[in-house]
């Protein structure tokens, strides 16, 4: 494994804690704001249990990430970009344009590393930077629009959550039903998707979805409206990871 | 006319308006000193290995840097409406925006039964991807222990199912929302699904990833929706 100084991790620990930081101060603004408006306190109380139940399940697979990333690049470099803006798809896709970059060059591993992850680095900054300069102008638009049409407002919203929806299930549907019968391996990480456990996974998280719905309304078992999405989502994921042995077989 | 009709009116701000611009001052505070944190990531590993990038191979690197550049700013503009004042800054120092605290957001925003645009929504989806990023970055600082004990082992057992969460997510989600944004998301959906075919069919399969298809599916639906509007029939 590549060396990871330990610097990197001192960096990375200061990087965590200031995104704990950063939470909480927010979590804490927030609730002052909602006291103020005389917001239900129950909803605040639902918001926080539901959404670190939710988040469990899901952060797992960039915990994996790191684990695929730790051989070309240490423990501590994925660690970093992967808790910060990094999306392990994007960090492998330009580790692997770095890596490429230097295809018989005869450079050492400290130097593909070091161009690595300038180029990881550099790759994810137009983002924040828009927010630390452009956001506040963009949104005080956006805020306008709220104030004069508030119709047209939710509209654009809606259609932006609408189309984020449509494009995702059509990815998941189309390139499911494409590598039905012919699994793609993901050449950085050698991770194998089968079409048919993308589909089985889908229906399957439709259906528990269904299945929680009709316990919450007719059961009237209002709880577990909180637990509802990470249910379906161990629920499905559980019913991939069978699926894998029977198709890995 | 006198002099002080052409003095321009200072507009009134409403307890709201002072609160979401000491979220905004807070959050690009947060972003600059992540910002400057990130950045210090590649120096720092430079000098702990006493070594320097490859600086021809990072030329060769400015076509993709550009592509990511890009695909940064129409996501973070794109995002900015759905994701309230605190959770844009957030989102965008913590990353994974799709495929968690988005979907986290909503989830919340559906059990409290929170009103569209209205400050609740913006309180409620604050503090979810806040919490979401908190337990995040807590499970990976955990998860690091594993890693370090079992390397490899661990990732082996794991991997074969880490493809399966987005459509674990995204399924269930949508039966959630799908009431409340079938008229909206119908044309994109059509649309979507025909421009993945054709490019399936056509060779271009691998081009059309999860996150492209967000991108596409945005921007089909911001038409499709502006002509409806017009049309009165949404």
């Amino acid at each position: 494994m590549v060396e990871s100084y330990p610097i990197i991790y001192i960096i990375g620990a200061v990087i965590a804690a200031i995104i704990i930081a950063m939470s909480v101060f927010f979590i804490i603004k927030s609730v002052k704001r909602a006291k103020k408006i005389g917001m239900d306190m129950s909803k605040i109380k639902k918001t926080v249990v539901s959404s670190a139940v939710f988040s469990i399940v899901p952060s797992i697979p960039i915990v994996i990430g790191v684990g695929i990333m730790m051989s070309s690049l240490g423990l501590a470099i994925p660690w970093i970009r992967l808790t910060v803006i990094g999306a392990l798809q994007y960090e492998l896709i330009a580790y692997n344009t770095a890596n490429e970059a230097l295809i018989g060059t005869g450079a050492s591993t400290e130097v593909i590393v070091a161009t690595a992850v300038t180029v990881m680095t550099l790759s994810i900054l137009s983002g924040p930077l828009f927010n630390a300069i452009v956001y506040k102008k963009y949104q005080g638009k956006l805020a306008d629009l709220q104030k004069k049409n508030g119709k047209l407002m939710n509209t654009v919203t809606g259609a932006l959550l609408g189309g984020l929806l449509a494009g995702m299930l059509s990815a998941l549907l189309v390139g499911g039903i494409f590598s039905v019968g012919s699994p793609s391996t993901e050449e950085a990480t050698g991770i194998k998707t089968y079409g048919e456990i993308t589909l089985i996974t889908l229906a399957a998280s439709l259906v528990i979805m269904g299945i929680c719905g009709a316990i919450i309304k007719l059961g009237k078992q209002k709880w577990l409206e909180n637990y509802a999405l990470p249910i379906t989502i161990l629920g499905a994921l559980a019913i991939a990871y069978g699926f894998t042995f029977v198709f890995n077989f | 006319m006198k002099k002080s009709d052409k003095v321009k009116e200072t507009p009134v701000l409403t307890e709201r308006d002072i609160y979401n611009n000491q979220m905004h001052n807070y959050g690009r505070l947060f972003t600059w000193i992540s910002l400057g944190l990130i950045c210090l990531v590649p120096v720092l590993y430079c000098v702990a290995a006493g070594t320097l990038p490859d600086w021809e191979a990072l030329g060769k690197c400015v076509p993709f840097l550009l592509g990511y550049v890009a695909i940064g700013l129409i996501e973070a503009v794109s995002y900015a409406p759905l994701l309230g004042t605190g959770g844009q800054y957030m989102s965008f120092i913590t990353g994974n925006v799709s495929n968690l605290k988005l979907p986290c957001a909503l989830n919340a925003q559906n059990i409290t039964g929170v009103e569209k645009g209205s400050e609740e929504q913006e309180i409620v989806t604050t503090i979810s991807i806040a919490v979401s990023s908190i337990v995040t970055t807590l499970v990976i600082i955990i998860g690091l222990i594993p890693l370090l004990i079992f390397q490899e082992q661990i990732v082996e057992v794991l991997k074969p199912v880490s493809p399966y969460v987005i459509p674990a997510i995204f399924g269930g989600l949508t039966l959630v929302l799908i009431a409340q944004y079938f008229k909206i998301a119908i044309i994109p959906f059509v649309a979507c699904i025909l421009i993945c075919v054709v490019g399936n069919l056509i060779g271009y399969g691998d081009a059309l990833s999860q996150s492209t298809m967000v991108i596409v599916g945005m921007a089909v639906s911001g038409i499709s929706t502006t002509v409806l509007y017009k049309l009165k029939k949404i």
